[in-house]
């Protein structure tokens, strides 16, 4: 299998490029063989280590750090999974839901959103859906229908 | 009976498609403390093999002093303590005892005046001989050394004397101040006696990581753990890492033909351990295929266990649908990015060290635009500020070589900590 940012050749199977460490195609979505993404309306944030957080049933989901201090109050609070020591902004991203469709906004936060490891530009609305790494910093989650 | 440890073992795909040829399969080890496991029940025996170089005057010395005393105000009666100091000559400072003559401890160290110059492996050799004369199973025995300095001449004698600490379980956490001092030789030092490595940039933070690792002896859970995969017909064992307490390739020592054993010292039951085994697997008819086995044995001299064994059987799917075989696990994905940004980092270095600019910087640059797809700006930063220094200097700094080495080592520390 050739890599697509250097073109080396690697063996199939192979995560990562040799050469550039770049991901390789076969690699794709990011899959959690433990659990399978569904068609349900309840969505879930996965931790890599199992912990789920549930989206609260709103329009707009603001994502962040506790910090009474300053009076942010963000609907899912990511203090306790290590939100301060991995990068999280008191109001990192929205997720906004319409129907069925879902974006995830950047609310300028200092160390970035990602999907399936892409950064997004902040204040620029992009879809995601179930199946998809979502990252906030360092914490990195996979969005599922619960 | 519960056990004291559990393991669970997650391949990179569940499924493989059916190529005719050979491919690439990892399988992630993760080792955990089960529901039988106690923690500090093991009294520690530690030894502190401490700089009093001219150069740790001041600042240093002072912080050091301090954490020194933090270590005897922590430990329990029923623990040994020793204290050597050297720089171009060595003293035993505190001779192997219990750790409760703690203010005879502190009061011994703040007489200790900076002198001299640097050389580890006396200091070292000394510090390990107080260390066995307290040594037994039943104990967590551990050398902590410490210092801001190039050593003289004396490296394969530090490393020699690292291989007789792994042998006897004896592991030897290095830890660096300042930037002068040859990281290489200290991570090697860690990574030979199964212990840990830090580099302390500012000295007020020589207390967290003296806390850190007298924390780290109350919680071990058990020792001589040893990861052990005997594999199928066919399936070859290519790169085993183990990246607790850092990333460390022990692949040289632990593969051989078919099998891999990998003897990982003590496990920290707060952190676990995760090892990652990376193999090729032949071409098979569509089916369950068994890759092998793997064993963990362990000891835990407190409930008189010794050579306790958890195995598990490896298996893989070979199948035709194309979706099915597709999908990848996304812990092991993320365990492999990590260990991925690992060895380009190293192979930047070794270029560079070798004198090939191009090679060096083209690696660097990989593991710049890696690191920033994985979050991690500053150390993606620093190896872009090493690609400049290259261009400008033809060498890498010695704090970005540092933050490199250590940075990417310490990914998987990173996460643990981040996700707890």
């Amino acid at each position: 299998m050739k890599c697509t940012e250097c073109q080396m050749e690697n063996i199939d199977g192979a995560l990562f490029c040799e050469e550039c460490g770049a991901k390789l195609e076969t690699a794709g979505e990011m899959f959690d063989s433990e659990v399978e993404a569904g068609g349900g309306s309840q969505l879930v944030l996965k931790a890599n280590d199992g912990n789920r957080l549930e989206l609260p049933s709103k329009d707009d989901v603001v994502i962040g750090r506790e910090d009474p201090i300053s009076e942010v109050f963000p609907d899912l609070d990511l203090t306790d999974l290590g939100g301060a020591d991995g990068g999280v902004s008191r109001k990192h991203a929205v997720i906004h839901r319409a129907g069925t469709s879902l974006t995830i906004e950047d609310m300028g936060s200092t160390n970035g959103t990602y999907i399936n490891k892409k950064r997004i530009q902040p204040n620029v609305p992009q879809t995601i859906k179930p199946g998809d790494e979502v990252r906030f910093g360092k914490l990195s989650f996979s969005l599922q229908a619960a | 009976m519960k056990e004291e440890l559990k393991i669970r073992c997650v391949m990179s795909k569940d499924s493989l498609p059916i190529t005719g040829g050979e491919q690439a399969l990892y399988a992630l080890v993760d080792i955990k403390t089960g529901g039988g496991a106690s923690f500090g029940s093991m009294p520690a025996n530690l030894g502190l093999v401490l700089d009093r170089s001219g150069s740790m005057d001041g600042e240093k010395m002072d912080n050091l002093k301090e954490a020194a005393g933090y270590v005897a105000d922590h430990l329990s009666d029923k623990d040994l303590v020793s204290v050597t100091i050297f720089d171009d000559q060595v003293e035993s400072l505190i001779p192997n005892q219990p750790a409760k003559n703690r203010e005879d401890i502190k009061s011994k160290l703040a007489r200790v005046i900076p002198r001299g110059g640097t050389q580890i492996s006396d200091g070292l050799r000394t510090g390990m001989a107080e260390v066995k004369k307290g040594y037994s199973k039943d104990r967590v025995n551990r050398v902590l050394l410490l210092t801001d300095g190039q050593t003289w001449d004396d490296e394969d004698a530090c490393l020699k004397l690292a291989d007789e600490a792994g042998k006897q379980g004896i592991a030897i956490t290095s830890i660096g101040i300042g930037e002068e001092w040859n990281e290489k030789l200290l991570l090697q030092i860690a990574e030979r006696s199964h212990g840990d490595s830090h580099w302390i940039q500012n000295p007020i933070s020589i207390l967290d990581v003296f806390r850190q690792e007298v924390e780290g002896m109350q919680s071990v859970a058990a020792v001589n753990l040893r990861v052990t995969a005997r594999l199928s017909q066919g399936v070859k064992p290519v790169k085993v890492y183990s990246t607790i307490p850092m990333i460390t390739d022990v692949s040289k020592k632990a593969v051989s033909g078919q099998s891999v054993v990998a003897d990982l010292g003590s496990l920290d039951g707060k952190k676990g351990q995760a090892v990652l085994i990376e193999a090729r697997v032949p071409s098979q008819k569509a089916g369950k295929f068994r890759l092998g086995m793997v064993e963990v044995t362990y000891d835990v001299p407190s409930q008189g266990i010794k050579g306790k064994s958890i195995k598990a059987d490896l298996f893989v799917n070979f199948t035709p649908d194309a979706a099915a075989a597709a999908k990848v696990n996304a812990e092991v994905m993320n365990l492999a990015e990590k260990v991925s940004a690992f060895k380009l980092q190293t192979r930047a270095l070794s270029e560079a060290e070798a004198g090939n600019i191009a090679a060096a910087t083209q690696k660097l640059q990989a593991a710049a635009t890696v690191l920033l797809n994985m979050g991690e700006d500053e150390l993606a930063k620093a190896a872009e500020r090493e690609i400049l220094s290259l261009k400008k200097t033809g060498v890498l700094s010695p704090a970005g070589t540092k933050k490199l080495e250590y940075g990417t080592r310490k990914l998987t520390q990173a996460l643990t900590e981040a996700i707890k």
